[in-house]
């Protein structure tokens, strides 16, 4: 009855031989060979070719410092916002600390037990308790109000933008590219220009960190706006409502699940950069772990470091599961919430229901005494009032014993954390230190240990490696980049990746370039050797699911660089840590996303390949991980992302290359060298990054047009 | 044109919605006489409306009807202007909405307009009762108000009870009660339905199509509605336009277009159609006209409008031609065997 077009099959495009690419590549190398041997020097980048941008960037540096009082674009701009900001630092900081510290507690508590009930709560309280007992309860005071302040600042810079790049296309197809640079860009990376304007101590940090973590806060509110079904959004229109009107009354509270997500997310990036920011004065716990770092003091080291670890895990727990009470749908939400404060399947235990029944009738007595107290004192509760009490109970409940408890602080004189509670476990991991050193690292006289396995990579894997960039001819390398990127992508990434690479040549960054990405490329190989089997099991055992798991959930939170100190201590300082300590923080997503690749292959497509008789063996080979590898690839792009992000921290510990260079910038505030070792880095992230995502759009099976 | 005719709610002239950056191209396309495909290959426009003229009357049911992707869900949204139509007129009361400002066009959606969607689109964050007054809401009503006016609506679909439940805690049939509470609760004269029902079982569909008519006896509002669903569109409709790749092939009254379809893509469609019930005497008959009178009728006669399944057992009964008479009892013509098979077989 329609008359329906005969279908013939597209054209599909020719596939090019991966043999004309080795040829041409051979071809590469052997020309510059001959050039080369032709004493045409090729093998180092020519140093004529140095941009020299080390020298205006120090000199425009010294001009800023020259005029910081008297330039307007300081005086009325930079120095006022600087100030503004200063102050909310130490207000908050001034707040954090002058408060009783068992009301922090109890305020973390109360919000985690509400959120997420009493295991949260317990978390979070422990979380807290831990900070004060290893003696850090000032510092990571200081690092929580430097993160509050900056995740606010983000939030409140972030949403409205992301507001808009929904509202507008055209503000999206221009944030887009700077959101996706942004989120390549190592954290570091924007400490450097930060200290240009603002200075050296906390207030270029808490700026550093708010544009650190903005990305995300603008992605989740944009993406999050944008993910409202517009049948919702459509309806809403047909009945006149204005543009505010559905911003509010539709869009908004829809999108809150992702406007969530993107605050959790923007708290734990704002947590990634403390110890950086350390390196430019901002104090706090990243100061510790800095110091300990430096002076190798690998006990005090793994107190602040499980310090910043506890704050992660606070702010995680209690961000999620402020997250998902707002994210799940009303309707989703059990209406109705028997108990107050024990898990509610503890009802069939009569102790627990004894003491719900007990905080019931507290409940009631305390609002019978507040009606009571009202009609005394002249001001009888009207029924709204009553019901407002009766609704937010906990709310008020909550304030009044935090009330409570500061006044008591402030008559009993108890404010700091009690001196006499402290855990000691630099005494223990110190010795522990002493005895791996003298045990672990060498077996006897077999060569067995980190000792070891430490020279071996060194000597097999990163000597040779770094030996072969640096020895071919810089012409070849570039060439191969071009190779790689016309194979996996297009022309387009081709000349990109060829651009990237002659620029680090530029920076005069050629050298300590090769050695970074011999470190970054080592670290990615063994992630990947690691991670990739450790996700194929995860994906196709439910053992494996369960046990990999919540080590990845605990990896995950621990920021990069608390990741150093136990590596140090069993590596010593040169290349290898820094690897190792990669390997450690890049692991978890290529397991988690080759998991989740196998498992989300449908159900049909393994029912009909084991109907065809499959092994176990071919149903991984020729179904699971090719209709997986998008998803994997997708890790391997996160992998490479994470290990570049290590790179300046591997610096700190004798990784040399790049992330030494940008280190000693940052440390000596020699601006310039830090500027061009950066952009180095940031050329080869942008270069990587691109890279590893067109081999994973190439995986993905041809969308239909139907 | 000339003086608009008091009972037409809402008509639209020359109505065009090309989607892509430059209609003007595809529209001079279209008027060479390029059809839909082959403008889309050598222009890159989607002309999802095409030159669509027609008028509704005052407490009628309009029913749209065609094959997914001709149009109908653009031609629909072009008249509340949730899609901007490219060229041509839509008149709402004697007014051109095309021509009004942000303003006038939410008075229009707030006051005399509403639409019921082919997936529900309920807002998830609502409770039934803000998601039925959410028209009200956004007028500014005050919640007492809102409320109260709200909790009638539900009655009266059949709802109650059910105001504090979230749309997704709903079966589809009750989603589809709440969206059109919704859109009842504004009281507007013209209500717009895009594919409602389509998206629920049989049985449920065949209990709110019932339940719509029964409201419009007492509503007595001006539908337009859209089906892809022959039988829906007989059912409801007082007068049905069949719909082509964005062209109006047929507009008519479900007799009409049984009876005589215009071309095969409209025969198509109605030969699902349960032609005994849409089919009247009148549509089948050897008109007294050409064919004279039979020698030896039944002695009963049936009016013109008699629905087929009604004369079928009086034919049966009496074995002989039944006259067809008007209402001054004059005869216009006999219906026998030969004219009922044949109008049955889909001739
Ligand atoms: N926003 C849009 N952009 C481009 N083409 C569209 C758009 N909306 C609809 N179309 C096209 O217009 C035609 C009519 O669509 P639609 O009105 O949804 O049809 P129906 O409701 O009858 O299924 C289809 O060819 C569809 O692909
Ligand atoms: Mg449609």
């Amino acid at each position: 009855m329609v008359p329906t077009s005969s279908v013939s099959p597209p054209e599909t495009p020719r596939r090019n031989t991966l043999l004309r690419y080795l040829a041409g590549f051979w071809a590469l190398i052997l020309a510059s060979y001959a050039l080369a041997w032709a004493n045409v020097p090729l093998d180092r980048f020519p140093d004529t070719w140095y941009l020299g941008l080390r020298e205006p960037i120090d000199a425009f540096q010294a001009w800023v410092i020259g005029h910081r009082a008297t330039h307007p674009a300081f005086v009325y701009f930079f120095e006022p916002l600087s100030d503004a900001i200063d102050w909310a630092l130490r207000g908050v900081e001034g707040q954090l600390l002058s408060l009783p510290w068992y009301v922090v507690v109890a305020f973390f508590f109360l919000v985690a037990l509400h959120a997420g009930g009493l295991r949260t709560a317990l978390v979070a309280g422990a979380m807290l308790l831990y900070m004060g007992l290893v003696g850090l309860w000032a510092e990571s005071m200081q690092t929580l109000a430097l993160m509050g302040v900056s995740v606010l600042l983000s939030l409140a810079v972030g949403m409205p933008l992301g507001i808009w790049a929904a509202r507008d296309d055209r503000v999206d197809a221009l944030l887009r590219p700077v959101l996706d640079t942004m989120q390549t860009m190592p954290a570091f990376v924007y400490l450097i220009p930060v200290l240009l304007f603002f200075g050296v101590a906390r207030v270029p940090a808490a700026v550093a960190t708010v544009i650190y973590a903005l990305p995300p806060a603008i992605r989740l509110t944009n993406l999050g706006l944008r993910q409202v079904p517009r049948a919702a959004l459509e309806a809403a229109e047909s009945f006149g409502a204005t543009p505010r009107q559905v911003l509010f009354k539709v869009q908004l509270p829809l999108a809150m699940p992702a406007l969530m997500a993107g605050i959790n997310q923007t708290i734990m990036m704002a947590l990634g950069i403390v110890v950086i920011a350390a390196l430019i004065g901002a104090g706090g716990l990243g100061r510790e772990v800095l110091i300990a770092l430096q002076r190798q003091q690998v006990g005090r080291g793994v107190e602040a470091g499980l310090a910043i670890v506890a704050l992660a895990i606070l702010l995680d727990r209690v961000g999620e599961s402020l997250s998902r009470q707002v994210a799940t749908l009303p309707g989703q939400r059990t209406r109705w919430r028997g108990f107050a404060l024990l898990p509610q399947s503890w009802i069939r235990f009569a102790w627990a229901r004894a003491i719900e029944e007990g905080l019931r009738r507290l409940g009631q007595g305390l609002l019978a005494s507040a009606r009571v107290l009202a009609r005394l004192l002249g001001w009888p509760l009207g029924n709204q009032a009553q019901s407002y009490l009766v609704r937010h109970a906990y709310a008020v409940g909550s304030l009044a014993l935090l009330l409570v408890l500061t006044g008591g602080g402030a008559v009993t004189g108890w404010r700091g954390f009690p001196p006499g509670w402290s855990l000691d476990l630099r005494t223990g991991v110190d010795a522990a230190v002493v005895w791996m050193r003298d045990n672990l690292y060498q077996l006897g006289d077999l060569p067995i240990g980190t000792g070891p396995l430490s020279d071996a990579i060194t000597l097999y894997l990163i000597v040779p490696l770094r030996q072969a960039l640096l020895r071919t001819p810089w012409p070849a390398l570039v060439a191969l980049a071009g190779l790689l990127g016309y194979r996996l992508g297009s022309w387009r990434l081709a000349w990109t990746g060829m651009g990237l690479l002659v620029g680090i040549g530029l920076l005069g960054m050629w050298d300590k370039g090769m050695d970074t990405l011999s470190q970054v490329l080592i670290a990615v190989l063994i992630t990947v050797a690691l991670g990739v089997p450790l996700g194929i099991w995860a994906g196709r055992s439910q053992w494996g699911h369960l046990i990999l798991r919540p080590i990845l959930d605990v990896l995950q939170t621990i920021p990069s660089f608390v990741f150093l100190v136990p590596v140090i201590m069993l590596f010593n300082v040169g290349r290898v840590p820094g690897i190792i300590a990669s390997v450690l923080y890049a692991l978890p997503p290529v397991v988690r996303l080759t998991d989740l690749g196998i498992r989300q292959v449908a159900h049909e497509t393994l029912e009909a390949a084991v109907s065809f008789g499959s092994t176990s063996r071919q149903l991984l080979l020729k179904v699971q991980l090719p209709l997986a590898m998008p998803t994997i690839l997708m890790g391997l792009n996160q992998t490479v992302m994470m290990v570049l992000a290590m790179v300046i921290i591997a610096g700190l510990v004798g990784g040399a290359g790049l992330g030494l260079e940008a280190v000693i910038g940052l440390a000596k505030n020699q601006t310039g060298r830090g500027v061009e070792a950066g952009l180095a880095i940031v050329f080869m992230a942008m270069w990587l990054d691109r890279l590893t995502q067109a081999w994973a759009e190439r995986w993905k099976p041809p969308r239909g047009t139907a | 044109m000339s003086v608009p005719n008091p009972s037409v709610k809402v008509s639209c002239r020359g109505l065009w919605k090309i989607f892509g950056p430059r209609p003007e191209l595809a529209r001079e396309r279209a008027e060479e006489g390029l059809d839909k495909a082959q403008i889309l290959e050598t222009t890159g426009h989607v002309i999802a409306v095409r030159d669509v003229s027609f008028h509704v009357e005052e407490g009628e049911i309009f029913v749209v009807m065609g094959l997914s992707g001709s149009g109908k869900s653009t031609l629909i949204r072009c008249i509340c202007r949730l899609v901007e139509p490219t060229y041509g007129q839509i008149l709402v009361d004697g007014q051109d909405v095309t021509a009004m400002d942000e303003g006038r066009l939410r008075e229009l959606r707030r006051h005399r307009m509403s639409m019921v969607f082919q997936h529900f689109g309920l807002f998830p964050h609502r409770r039934v009762i803000d998601n039925v007054a959410f028209g009200l809401e956004i007028r500014g009503m005050a919640k007492e108000e809102r409320y109260r006016r709200a909790r009638e609506v539900l009655e009266l679909v059949g709802l109650q009870g059910w105001e504090l439940y979230y749309p997704q805690e709903l079966s589809g049939g009750m989603q589809q009660r709440v969206g059109l509470a919704r859109a009842l609760a504004v009281d507007p004269a013209i209500m717009l339905f895009d594919e409602p029902f389509s998206a629920l079982d049989p049985l449920i569909r065949r209990e709110m199509q019932d339940e719509l008519l029964k409201l419009q006896q007492v509503m007595h509002k001006t539908l337009i509605f859209i089906t892809h669903d022959f039988l829906e569109a007989v059912k409801l409709g007082d007068r049905i336009a069949v719909m082509r790749d964005g062209e109006l092939v047929q507009v008519g009254t479900p007799e009409e277009i049984v009876a005589h379809p215009v071309d095969e893509y409209v025969q198509a469609f109605t030969v699902d159609a349960p032609r005994a019930k849409v089919l009247d005497v009148a549509s089948v008959m050897h008109p007294a006209a050409e064919s004279g009178l039979p020698s030896n009728p039944a002695p009963y006669t049936v009016a013109p409008h008699t629905k087929l399944e009604k004369a079928i057992p009086l034919l049966v009964q009496e074995g002989r031609p039944l006259l067809v008479v008007n209402e001054q009892e004059h005869p216009v013509g006999y219906v026998d065997w030969k004219a009922v098979l044949t109008a049955l077989g889909g001739a």
